[in-house]
C-alpha cells in the first residue's frame, strides 16, 4: 500500500501538472522552467479567490504549485519579472482555481485508491481530447518531478520532525501533514504575498482583489481546500493509463534527486510567505536569511560552533599524527629528499652506463655485464655473523663509531658520522635519564629517533654515492665490500635503538598495558621501514659502485 | 619543529660559484646563525623552512644548496630539474663569480627545461662592502650593475648578508612569492612526476565540510 501510495500521489499531481503545461504553452512556448515558475507565483493569487466558482476548463488548470516552489529560491528581482507574466495571466487565473483545488484535493484523498483511479481515468479522457498528448506526456515527465515533490515539501516540511522513519510511515503521514497544510493554511502562502512584494507588478492584481489582505489568505485557503475535496470527481480525467510509465520512472527519479532540494525551496517559500512583512521578507531574502528558521538560528550557531570545535580537534590530532608519523618525520629530517637526489644519481649513472653497454663492441659488451654482476654479489648482505664484542672501556656511541669508521675505511673517503654518533648518544642520554616519562613521550621519541637516524643514513648514503662520483681513482671491490658492511652496521644501529625504546617502555610499570604493547609493535615495525629505506638506499648505490668498474 | 602544517612546497635550488656564500645565506635563513667557517659543500645539501606568502598561504621552501666546487658540477646539474625556482648567487666582493652569473643561469635553463623557473640575482657579503682595509675585501660589482643585468634578464636583484642578515629573508620571500604568483595565474601547476610545486599537508577545512554537506542532502530523501 505504502508504494502505491506514493505513486498514486505522484500521478494525482501529473493531472496538475499536464493542465500547468497546457498553461504556459499558451502563454509563451519559449520560457523555461524558471520564468514559468515566477509568472505563476502571481497566478494562485487569483486562483484563490476565484475558487468558489469551478471553472471546468482543463488548460488554464496550471495551479503553479510545483512552479511555486521552484520559485522560492530565486531572488526578488526575479520577481519583479513576473510583473509582465501576471498582466497576460490575470485573465487566465480566475480559471486557475480549478488545479489547485486538483491538487489539494487529490492530496487528500492519495491514500485513497479507488478515488484516484477515477481522478486518473478522467485525466486520460481529457488528454485525449487534447492534440498534443504526446508531447505533454514527454514535458510530463520533466515536469512531475516538481510537482510531485512540491507535495513532498508540503508533507515532509510539516514532519520533518517525526519524519525519519521509512517511507512508508512517512507517506501514511504525509497525507495528514497535507490535511494539516490545508487546515492551518499553510497552504495560503499564496502568491499574494509575493505580488505585495512586488507592488508595480501587482498593482493590476490588486485592482482586482482590494480586499485581500495577509489575514485574509488562511481562510481563504481553507475555503479553496473545501472546494476541491468538493470537486474530488471532477477533472482529472484517465490520463493514467498513458503517464503511468512515466510516472514510474519519474518517481523514482524524483525520490531520489529533486525531492530533497524541492523540500528545502518548498519550505523557505513558505516561510518567506508566511512572514507579515514583505519588506522583511524581502530583505532576508536577499540576506540568504530563512525567516521561517529564526527558531532555530540557536541551534544553526550551536552546530557552527560543535563543527568549529571538531575541526579544531582534528587539526590538532592531524598535527599530533603529523608528530608521530614516521614518513613525514623521516621527510622533516630531509630523508626523503636525500633518498630522491640518491636516486636522481643513480639513474644518470645508470643510463650512463647504459649508453657504455649499447657503445661497446659484444665482447667488451659480455666483460661489463660479467662485472656488474660481480659488483652486485660483492654487494650481497651476508647472513647474520654474530660477533658482538664491544670492549668495555668503550661507550656504546663510541662503539659504534669505530664500527662505522672500520667498516668504511676502505671506501677511500672522509665521510661524516658525526651527526649519527651524536644522535645516539642523545638517545641513550634521554632513555637512562631518571625523570619519569608516560609511555606516549617514550613511543613519540623512539618514532622520532627511528626516523632520525634513518635520515642521517640515507644521508650518508646519498653523500657516499656523491664523493664516490667525483673520486678519481676508484677500487670497485673495495668500495662495495665496505658499503656492505656499512649498511651491516647501520641496520643492527636501527634494531638497537628499537630494542632500546621497547626495553623502556617494557620497563614502565604504571600505564596502559595493552596501549605499551601497542607502541612496541609500531616502534619494531618503524625499525622494519627504516631498515628498508637504508637497504633502498644502498642499492640505489649499487649503480654508482658498478660504473666504477666499466 | 616548524608547524607541520602548509599549503604548498616550492623546490628552489641555489646555484653559483663556489665561496660566494650559498650555504651560509640558507643557514641564517633556515636557522638564524652565522657560522665563520664552514665546510665546503659535497654535492648538495637541504634545507627547509615555511613561510607565508601575502596572503596568508603557507608555503613550504624546500631548498637545494649546491655545491659550487667545479668538481661537483657534473653531479650537481642532475639536481636541477624539479626546482621552480632558482637563486643565482654571487660574492659582490668577487667580480668573476658575478661574470659567471649568466653561465650559470644558462645551465639551470637548459636542465630546468621545460619548466620556467623563477630566477633571482642574490648578491651576498654585503657586510663586507666598506671594510676593505681590514680584510682587503671591496666592492667589486657594483649594486647599479647587478640591477641592469637584471632588468635586461627580467630576475630580481637583491643584496645581501648572511652575517647581519640583511635582506636574507627578502630573498626567499621574493622568489616564494613570484613563484605563488604565477600559480595563481596559471602559469604554475602542480604535476605528477614534476617536483617542483607540491600540494602541502592539508588543512582540515575543504574535504570534511564538503563531507557534511553530501550528508545533509541525503539525509532528507526518504
Amino acid at each position: 500500500m505504502p508504494s502505491s501510495d506514493s505513486e498514486d500521489f505522484e500521478s494525482a499531481d501529473e493531472g496538475q501538472e499536464e493542465n500547468d503545461k497546457k498553461v504556459r504553452k499558451k502563454r509563451t512556448s519559449s520560457s523555461n522552467y524558471g520564468d514559468n515558475a515566477l509568472e505563476t507565483i502571481s497566478e494562485p493569487k487569483e486562483t484563490i479567490k476565484s475558487s468558489a466558482r469551478h471553472q471546468t476548463d482543463s488548460k488554464p488548470k496550471s495551479d503553479g504549485w510545483d512552479d511555486f516552489d521552484i520559485d522560492c529560491p530565486i531572488e526578488n528581482e526575479k520577481v519583479v519579472e513576473n510583473k509582465e507574466m501576471k498582466k497576460c495571466n490575470v485573465s487566465k487565473s480566475k480559471e486557475d482555481i480549478k488545479s489547485q483545488d486538483t491538487g489539494w484535493d487529490d492530496f487528500d484523498d492519495w491514500g485513497n485508491e479507488e478515488t484516484l483511479i477515477k481522478t486518473t481515468e478522467q485525466k486520460q479522457q481529457e488528454v485525449k481530447s487534447d492534440k498534443d498528448i504526446k508531447e505533454l506526456t514527454d514535458k510530463l515527465a520533466a515536469s512531475t518531478v516538481q510537482s510531485s515533490s512540491w507535495g513532498w515539501g508540503w508533507g515532509v516540511d510539516s514532519l520533518l520532525s517525526s519524519a525519519t522513519a521509512g517511507i512508508t510511515s512517512i507517506t501514511s503521514q504525509v497525507s495528514q501533514g497535507i490535511s494539516n497544510v490545508l487546515e492551518t493554511g499553510i497552504g495560503a502562502p499564496d502568491p499574494e504575498e509575493l505580488a505585495r512584494k512586488n507592488l508595480k507588478a501587482t498593482a493590476e492584481v490588486t485592482e482586482k482583489h482590494p480586499d485581500r489582505n495577509v489575514n485574509d489568505d488562511k481562510e481563504v485557503v481553507k475555503e479553496a481546500a473545501q472546494t476541491s475535496s468538493d470537486d474530488v470527481s471532477f477533472p482529472f480525467g484517465s490520463l493514467l493509463s498513458g503517464v503511468t510509465k512515466f510516472v514510474e520512472t519519474t518517481g523514482t527519479k524524483v525520490i531520489a534527486g529533486g525531492l530533497d532540494t524541492l523540500e528545502t525551496i518548498g519550505k523557505k517559500t513558505m516561510e518567506v510567505l508566511q512572514d507579515g512583512d514583505p519588506g522583511l521578507a524581502k530583505k532576508r531574502a536577499m540576506l540568504g536569511l530563512d525567516p521561517g528558521e529564526k527558531p532555530v538560528l540557536s541551534q544553526i550557531l550551536r552546530e557552527a560552533k560543535a563543527k568549529a570545535d571538531e575541526e579544531d580537534k582534528i587539526r590538532e590530532e592531524k598535527r599530533e599524527a603529523k608528530e608521530v608519523h614516521y614518513e613525514n618525520l623521516f621527510d622533516d629530517f630531509e630523508g626523503l629528499v636525500h633518498l630522491e637526489a640518491l636516486e636522481m644519481l643513480s639513474k644518470q649513472v645508470s643510463m650512463r652506463i647504459e649508453e657504455r653497454l649499447r657503445a661497446a663492441d659484444p665482447e667488451k659488451k659480455q666483460d661489463i655485464k660479467e662485472t656488474m654482476q660481480q659488483v652486485i654479489e660483492l654487494c650481497e648482505i651476508p647472513e647474520d655473523e654474530d660477533d658482538e664484542e664491544t670492549s668495555e672501556d668503550q661507550s656504546k656511541p663510541d662503539a659504534f663509531h669505530e664500527k662505522l669508521q672500520i667498516a668504511t675505511q676502505d671506501l677511500g673517503l672522509k665521510l661524516q658520522f658525526q651527526s649519527l654518533v651524536k644522535q645516539y648518544t642523545d638517545i641513550l642520554d634521554f632513555l637512562s635519564s631518571n625523570d619519569s616519562m608516560n609511555e606516549k613521550v617514550i613511543y613519540k621519541r623512539a618514532v622520532s629517533s627511528l626516523a632520525q637516524a634513518t635520515a642521517l643514513s640515507v644521508e650518508i648514503y646519498h653523500k657516499t654515492a656523491e664523493m664516490l662520483l667525483v673520486k678519481t681513482r676508484r677500487s670497485t671491490a673495495d668500495e662495495a665490500d665496505a658499503l656492505t658492511q656499512m649498511t651491516v652496521v647501520l641496520t643492527k644501529h636501527i634494531s638497537e635503538l628499537a630494542t632500546l625504546f621497547t626495553v623502556k617502555l617494557n620497563s614502565i610499570a604504571s600505564g596502559n598495558k595493552d596501549q605499551i604493547n601497542n607502541y612496541i609493535t609500531n616502534i619494531f615495525l618503524e625499525s622494519g621501514n627504516s631498515s628498508t629505506y637504508i637497504q633502498n638506499a644502498f642499492q640505489l648505490t649499487l649503480p654508482i659502485l658498478q660504473i666504477g668498474a666499466v | 619543529m616548524v608547524d607541520p602544517i602548509f599549503d604548498y612546497q616550492f623546490r628552489l635550488i641555489l646555484i653559483g660559484d663556489s665561496t660566494v656564500g650559498k650555504s651560509s645565506l640558507l643557514k641564517y635563513f633556515t636557522e638564524g646563525k652565522f657560522a665563520e667557517l664552514s665546510d665546503p659543500t659535497v654535492g648538495v645539501d637541504f634545507f627547509a623552512r615555511i613561510i607565508e606568502v601575502q596572503d596568508g598561504t603557507r608555503i613550504k621552501l624546500q631548498l637545494w644548496d649546491t655545491a659550487g666546487q667545479e668538481r661537483f658540477r657534473s653531479i650537481t646539474k642532475s639536481y636541477y630539474r624539479n626546482s621552480v625556482g632558482a637563486l643565482l648567487v654571487y660574492d659582490v666582493c668577487n667580480r668573476s663569480s658575478f661574470e659567471h652569473i649568466p653561465l650559470w643561469m644558462m645551465e639551470a635553463k637548459r636542465h630546468i627545461e621545460p619548466h620556467r623557473p623563477v630566477f633571482a640575482l642574490v648578491g651576498c657579503k654585503i657586510d663586507l662592502v666598506g671594510t676593505d682595509n681590514k680584510n682587503g675585501a671591496r666592492r667589486e660589482v657594483s649594486c647599479e650593475e647587478a640591477r641592469m643585468f637584471a632588468e635586461e634578464n627580467g630576475l630580481h636583484h637583491v643584496e645581501t648578508s648572511a652575517k647581519t642578515g640583511l635582506n636574507v629573508e627578502e630573498a626567499f620571500v621574493l622568489v616564494a612569492q613570484e613563484v605563488y604568483n604565477r600559480i595563481q595565474t596559471g602559469e604554475y601547476k602542480v604535476e605528477d612526476g614534476w617536483d617542483g610545486i607540491k600540494t602541502g599537508f592539508n588543512r582540515p577545512n575543504g574535504m570534511d565540510f564538503n563531507l557534511l554537506e553530501a550528508e545533509t542532502v541525503q539525509s532528507t530523501c526518504c
